[in-house]
């Protein structure tokens, strides 16, 4: 039906991703690198760091750079680059959950609310623009406080907070999106030949809204560590000692007067993942010929 | 006559949305399954504290009378009492709100120059190295959370050049010097994060009204090219723009809770994180609804102001 965006036969999918590769803007290819990089460092971070992430007294306390101590040491004497190699995969396996499942149920609710449309559609966009009304980082402290101090400091807490956080922005974006197509005469076809609303959604509006959506996922997935460490940052995310990005810069921030080092490592660390991640957005959204306006949040 | 009709049916949605936002920020603290007193007291939970606890928040009565009670007390300017203190919410808010105002109207008051010059820089210069270079310092500094610039720019200001202080307290026996010196560095940082979220689309509406007829008419008929940009190019790449601005005051609301956070500045969003470390209930509901107050609101001018500039709903 959408026969003109793509060849009917596809040729193998590695040749074709290999010339995609190759007529993609520098933006993709740059972060891509920066995002193989990040991933190959948290895997490997799991399995090997210079000292353990919260071993004590591998160097004296608030030691500055040197070779052993590339980042330095914290009052504990804990070393702060292994803590960020190690903090790597925790950052990233958060913010890739939460924003998969603010997707999931951000998408599912704005095809269903633009497909069926009437008051359900009225009352979900309502409801939509309530949560978006509330600051983002206003939302997710209120999120926190009500899930209370039992399960504050769980990674289940910090991705739920993401997915609450971008679920009604995505609903949002994906209604716009398949408002745009229902009114298309495949999906009237589609309807008329008697296909189920369920099939209709899943086999002519999911895959018409899909670039969209990716641009989506790629650019929420982009905010996700600030949000995580914003939320770490101010004590609310993922508890000590584990070397959450956020939790690790509010941790060594007190000591910044005397070892400024402790601060800027894991800062570099952060927003060269979240470069990597908003290149990477361009370039997809480029490709896919869409706008994008980056730092949305 | 249509667009006074535009602008109230606008309004009643903003009050459609705000009522929505109370019924949530209500449901989400005191709805939920298990019991607000308990999760508030945690470990000190004995009979009797949880007895004076559930007194004081009227728990006994059903939710939707409270809701009702409380709802009706917002509207009258009556907010309750925090938990923590035993202060008026309203006397507790005042000084603080005002602090952040204060910090807020510098932040982006700097945040207009701070979006605007770049923006006209590489516009005029556009596809030069400039231009290139500002893109990559934008894209950087669009990449660096609020929280990390707040501390990059502090060790900056405080530790390799210490010119600023590290703590941004003010009080009522602070000099004019003194608020200015405590404001710098978290009105800098707010209007930072506001002005690279803007600089993009700025340069790209501006580059594509320079192309357009009538600058190019303007620049025949001999007007300087200086009168060009600033009467012609820029008010109308600006329009576009009110939308961004609006994303960006409601990104301030939300901002201010870090930046006041780093630099211990005495207002409304350390506030709220001091309310949400104690679970001090009533304290959190006001705040937050009055964070969204100030976003709907914020959202409604940026509506009117653009129905009000665009000239074909104004003839019509």
């Amino acid at each position: 039906m959408s026969s003109l965006d793509g060849p009917a036969t596809r040729p193998n999918p590695i040749a074709r991703l290999a010339s995609l590769w190759w007529r993609s803007p520098q933006s993709l290819k740059i972060g891509s690198a920066i995002l193989v990089f990040w991933v190959v460092v948290a895997v490997l971070g799991t399995l090997w760091i210079p000292y353990g992430y919260a071993q004590i007294r591998t160097g004296l306390p608030l030691e500055g750079m040197s070779w052993g101590h590339p980042f330095g040491t914290d009052q504990l004497g804990r070393d702060v680059f292994s803590r960020v190699l190690y903090g790597a995969h925790i950052v990233i396996l958060l913010s890739f959950a939460g924003t998969v499942f603010g997707l999931v149920v951000g998408a599912t609710i704005g095809l269903i609310s633009a497909y069926i449309g009437g008051w359900l559609d009225e009352v979900v966009q309502r409801l939509a623009e309530a949560f978006i009304a509330i600051p983002f980082l206003v939302l997710a402290l209120l999120a926190v406080a009500t899930a209370g101090p039992e399960l504050s400091g769980e990674p289940g807490l910090v991705i739920f907070v993401v997915a609450l956080v971008y679920t009604p922005r995505i609903a949002r974006m994906a209604r716009a999106a398949a408002l745009d197509i229902i009114t298309r005469d495949f999906v009237t076809i589609a309807k008329l030949r008697g296909e189920s609303a369920w099939s209709v959604m899943r086999r002519e509006l999911l895959p018409n809204t899909t670039g969209t959506l990716l641009v989506e996922f790629s650019l929420r997935a982009g905010y996700a560590p600030a949000l995580i460490g914003a939320l770490g940052f101010l004590g609310f995310g993922i508890k000590a000692p584990m070397p959450e990005w956020g939790l690790l810069i509010s941790e060594n921030r007190a000591l910044v007067l005397i070892q400024p080092i402790t601060v800027i490592g894991p800062g570099l660390a952060l927003a060269s993942l979240i470069v990597g991640l908003n290149m990477f957005t361009e370039g997809l959204a480029r490709i896919l010929g869409r706008t994008v306006r980056l730092g949305e949040r | 006559m249509n667009i006074l009709r535009l602008i109230i049916g606008r309004a009643l949605g903003a009050m459609l949305t705000l009522l929505l936002v109370s019924i949530v920020i209500f449901a989400a603290v005191e709805l939920l399954p298990g019991d607000v007193a308990s999760r508030i007291l945690g470990r000190n939970a004995t009979e009797v504290n949880l007895a004076v606890l559930r007194l004081k928040l009227n728990l006994d009565a059903p939710g939707w009378e409270r809701y009702l009670l409380w709802l009706g007390g917002i509207v009258q300017g009556d907010f309750g009492v925090a938990l923590t203190s035993g202060r008026r919410i309203s006397d507790i808010l005042a000084d603080k709100v005002f602090n952040t105002l204060v910090l807020a109207g510098v932040a982006f008051l700097l945040y207009l120059p701070f979006a605007i010059v770049p923006a006209l820089i590489q516009a005029i210069r556009r596809d030069r190295p400039i231009d290139h270079g500002m893109s990559i310092v934008t894209l950087l500094l669009l990449s660096t959370p609020d929280f990390l610039l707040a501390s990059l720019l502090m060790i900056a200001f405080v530790v390799f050049i210490p010119v600023l202080p590290a703590v941004s307290t003010v009080t009522d026996a602070t000099t004019v010097e003194g608020w200015a010196r405590a404001l710098v560095l978290p009105a800098v940082t707010l209007a930072v994060v506001m002005a690279v979220y803007a600089v993009r689309m700025l340069r790209d509406n501006l580059i594509e009204v320079l192309d357009s007829d009538y600058i190019r008419m303007a620049e025949l008929k001999g007007m300087s090219a200086r009168r060009v940009l600033l009467r012609h190019a820029l008010p109308n790449a600006l329009i576009p723009s009110l939308n961004i601005t609006a994303l960006n005051l409601s990104y301030l609301i939300g901002g201010v809770v870090i930046v006041e956070r780093v630099f211990s500045y005495p207002g409304f969003g350390n506030l709220l994180i001091d309310a949400v470390q104690v679970l001090d209930v009533p304290l959190i509901e006001v705040t937050v609804m009055i964070a969204a107050a100030v976003y709907i609101l914020a959202n409604l001018m940026a509506d009117i102001g653009a129905i009000l500039l665009n000239p074909r709903l104004r003839s019509g």
